[in-house]
């Protein structure tokens, strides 16, 4: 029988498309036959404001590309303008920095969880998650005073020491998130449907997943042994016992396992970073006339210089954000800003490899596929 | 034997001894057939303020639970623990904008909100609510339950048609390809509990059910076909498109699926009339499979109070299953339904009947 | 489909149905966590970056909070005399680098989050509405 090919926009305003992207679907019934990325919805010309901005001012814009995971994308920054000017971070900033990374990847895949769960079409999970993140944020309102976008890294150290009772709530919040993903595993890991709409869908193998630039958990559910932290190692984790989780399967199923395999990881390294504290400054004082501030009310205010110029070169620096390989790319001209700002975002060349993925399947499967490979649109479009 | 709530009507007011001389009055002017009309009529309102009360607090139900589930209060402002939550809910659906879309077929995307409600209500008339508390003994009772109960589909596909929009029609074909699906199996089902009844009335179908095993266990049809319940109740879950089946909706999908243009009143037909059906259909399941009205009989009590009470337990215990599992399960696909239908359900429903029909000739039960 | 026959028990739905009716009713420390949120509040943390307001004694009206924000959100406007800081709250990044800047530590960020307002005039906290004295603070 001779049918007509439906074209299908789907978005940019749809229940599933996680804020506004627009997939123009060629579909046979309910089989898509092509599909086509529409991005730039929520285009806001960060990396053209990276230019405008000192290089002090661009940290609060870094909070709002990936908005589910701030603080990565705040050290990816920093990092790279540390590099840059070659500053050395105290000790005691790096294990609060990476107390702080590795409780936002949780944060991040408490969200992942849920709001894969609800494309999928079961409500709960998403609260629970939601729930747990509250417990996290609040950890984090203590810290710096704000919940979501924290701009809390500042070049050569971070903003604010902990404040008094912040290891024991963590400690807290560890014991509870542990049972919490025992309540997870056993509502979604073996839920027969869960597994049906999972399972041998969304497929893409390993050389596939590499071409198209895939990182971050999405590749390491296509068996890839792929994590930045271990390869190039920064800031203390070459101290910390942790492993990079791996799936072979590399299905959408195996992208949903190897996150939740991570959150208990990162459980771990935030228990060992809550033990081995070290005690110290919580900025760098040997560069560019950074020290304390005289006459502070607090001794934890710190005092940046305004005129902050890193010597003239370029560099550009990787970290393992929760969503993937998050690199920026810094060029000095010498002046108060940098003279160019680009940025590699792990949303967005995860999903450009969508397509790949779900032609051939149905429009159910490319909500379950597109859920797996866990973006922010505003990671996408920058 | 008082055999319906006409008849029951009667009883009564002849018990208190006005039924004579109303029956008299309107004898007087030739016209006894006015009586029959105003007691039938009234049987009806009272039906149709009972089922919307039902729903209103299905709603609330079905929020409460959802919001305990995931650790919230849910609605508590409104009334005592946001009891009065339906009520706002219509208000303000009420105050909304009736929005046709520009393209839409006008009269039947106007007519279609208001046929879904014409399957939900007709379904209650063989229903039994308790003993003699059904409107009509039905004969083919349970024929027309599932008959009725097919015809949803249309107003969906109607809805569906008529909007002009892509996501509707889509979930429109989908619900119709689903009803098929599940209706054979669900009718197949229950043929097996027809064989065994001999007779497809409800009310015989409840009588068969009374009394019990060992003085314990109740002679409820689950116990004797626990498989054909299983199909039953898969199947009534797919009718009345919820959670893990519904996909006529599918809100991450298709927006929100064949009602994704309506808006105000017309939405809150839909929704109420999904209630509606719900409430139906779990009375359907209670009365094939769980019993019906049965139950330990109470002294002192008349016996059409305890079953309706008994009726009203056993369906909110299958409605609160149907709640559970949305909470739970994420949706199926639609082509893995179809497939658990017609692969999986339909043989194990024909090797079901094949059973129970040898097990019967053989005279073994 | 083939996957569904190996398992017929479907035991992992049984289990999700056992971990969402305990906390139907609650069992074993699965309480109600939501607040009410109009009726009850939160108890905000210490630090949270909330509304601004200036010590009125302590700023010099030196114009360095407007020179480090990097959304050009405070302006310095002639106040009773002096220059103080005016705050467009809609653009506002709360990032706090206004805060770090002063070099008076005449910025305090508080817990005022509740700023919705019916329009963009209204968002403009001008000095009078976000000036402090320290000794009425104490
Ligand atoms: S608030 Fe601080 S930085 Fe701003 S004008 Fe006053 S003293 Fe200067
Ligand atoms: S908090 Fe940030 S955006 Fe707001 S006024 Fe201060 S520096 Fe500007």
């Amino acid at each position: 029988m001779e049918t007509d090919e439906l074209l299908l926009n789907m978005g940019p305003v749809h229940p599933a498309t996680h804020g506004v992207l627009r997939f123009k679907l060629r579909m046979d019934g309910e089989i898509i036959r092509d599909c086509e990325i529409v991005m730039g919805y929520l285009h806001r010309g960060t990396e053209k404001l990276g230019e405008m901005k000192t290089y002090l001012q661009f940290i609060p814009y870094t909070d709002r590309l990936d908005y589910l995971s701030a603080m990565p994308n705040n050290y990816a920054y920093v990092k790279a303008v540390e590099e840059l000017a070659d500053i050395e971070v105290p000790l005691r900033a790096e294990y609060i920095r990476v107390l702080t990374l590795e409780l936002n990847r949780i944060i991040n895949h408490l969200v992942f969880m849920g709001s894969l769960i609800l494309d999928l079409g079961a409500n709960t999970a998403i609260m629970w998650g939601f729930r747990e993140r509250e417990k996290a944020l609040q950890l984090y309102e203590m810290l710096c005073g704000a919940r979501m976008t924290f701009s809390y890294m500042r070049i050569g150290g971070v903003r604010e020491d902990l404040p008094e009772g912040f290891i024991p709530k963590l400690n807290d919040f560890i014991k509870d998130m542990e049972k919490r993903i025992v309540d997870y595993e056993q509502l979604i890991n073996g839920n027969e449907i869960f597994l049906l709409r999972m399972k041998n869908i969304g497929v893409i193998n390993a050389d596939e997943a590499i071409n198209y630039g895939m990182t971050g958990p999405s590749l390491r559910g296509s068996g890839v042994n792929y994590d930045i932290r271990k390869l190039e190692p920064y800031s203390i984790y070459p101290d910390i016992d942790f492993k990079a989780c791996v799936r072979k399967e590399c299905d959408s199923y195996a992208r949903y396992l190897v996150r939740m395999d991570e959150m208990k990881e990162s459980l771990h390294i935030l228990r060992q970073v809550a033990d081995t504290m070290p005690a110290g400054d919580i900025i760098t004082t040997q560069k560019y006339g950074i020290a304390p501030m005289t006459g502070a009310p607090s001794a934890v205010m710190t005092y940046f210089p305004r005129i902050f110029t890193p010597p003239v070169g370029e560099v550009y620096t990787r970290t393992e954000a929760p969503k993937g390989e998050l690199g920026f790319y810094v060029v000095s001209d010498g002046t108060t800003k940098p003279y160019r700002v680009k940025i590699r975002s792990p949303s967005f060349c995860n999903l450009v490899a969508l397509p790949k993925m779900i032609v051939g399947l149905k429009i159910p499967d490319l909500i379950a596929a597109f859920g797996t490979i866990d973006i922010v649109l505003g990671d996408v479009d920058r | 034997m008082i055999a319906n709530a006409y008849e029951l009507v009667v009883y009564i007011l002849s018990a208190i001894g006005i039924y004579d001389p109303i029956n008299g009055f309107f004898q007087n002017y030739g016209m006894e057939y006015l009586l029959r009309i105003i007691i039938i009529v009234v049987e009806i309102v009272v039906l149709l303020v009972f089922v919307l009360l039902t729903v209103m607090f299905l709603s609330w139900l079905e929020r409460k639970m959802f919001a305990w589930v995931q650790s919230r209060y849910g609605p508590m402002i409104t009334g005592p623990h946001g009891l009065f939550q339906p009520i706002a809910d219509g208000i303000k659906l009420v105050g909304k904008e009736d929005i046709i879309p520009a393209g839409a077929d006008r009269w039947i995307f106007t007519l279609a909100p208001f046929i879904i409600f014409v399957p939900a209500l007709l379904v209650f008339i063989p229903l039994p609510f308790g003993d003699s508390l059904i409107i009509s003994d039905l004969r083919i009772g349970l024929l027309y339950i599932i008959a009725i109960s097919a015809l949803s589909p249309v107003s969906i596909l109607l809805a569906g048609w008529a909007s002009n929009n892509k996501y509707s029609l889509m979930g429109a074909m989908r619900a119709v390809a689903q009803d098929i699906s599940y209706t054979i199996p669900l009718a197949l089902a229950a043929i097996a509990v027809v064989l065994y009844v001999g007779s497809l009335s409800t009310v015989d179908i409840v009588r068969a059910q009374e009394g019990t095993w060992f003085d314990i266990i109740p002679r409820w049809f689950i116990f004797v076909q626990p498989l054909a319940f299983i199909l039953f109740l898969i199947a009534s879950i797919a009718e009345m498109g919820r959670i893990p089946f519904d996909f006529q909706e599918s809100e991450q999908e298709l927006v929100a699926g064949f009602y994704t243009e309506y808006s105000g009143m017309k939405f809150a037909m839909y929704f109420l009339g999904e209630y509606a059906h719900m409430f139906a259909v779990s009375g359907v399941i209670v009365t094939v499979f769980l019993g019906g009205w049965t139950g330990p009989v109470l002294p002192f009590i008349p016996v059409q109070i305890t079953s309706l009470v008994y009726f009203i337990i056993k369906t909110y215990a299958v409605i609160f299953f149907a709640m559970w599992l949305r909470d739970t399960v994420p949706r199926m696909r639609i082509d893995q339904l179809l497939n658990l239908g017609w692969k999986i359900m339909i043989p194990l429903a024909l090797l079901n009947l094949l059973v129970t029909s040898f097990l019967l000739t053989a005279g073994v039960v | 489909m083939a996957w569904i026959s190996k398992n017929w028990a479907m035991t992992g739905i049984m289990k999700g149905l056992i971990v969402t009716l305990k906390h139907i009713f609650h069992i074993g420390n699965r309480p109600l966590v939501t607040v009410q949120y109009p009726y009850e509040k939160m108890k905000l943390a210490p630090r949270f970056r909330g509304r601004h307001s200036v010590d009125q004694d302590a700023c010099i009206g030196c114009g360095i909070c407007e020179v480090s924000c990097p959304n050009g959100t405070i302006r310095i406007v002639k106040y009773n005399g002096r220059w103080f800081p005016e705050f467009n709250l809609g653009m506002c990044l709360f990032c706090g680098l206004c805060v770090d800047a002063c070099p008076m530590n005449a910025i305090k960020m508080n817990g005022g989050y509740e700023l919705a307002n019916y329009s963009r005039e209204s968002l403009v906290y001008g000095p009078e509405r976000i000036l402090f004295k320290k000794e009425v603070n104490k």
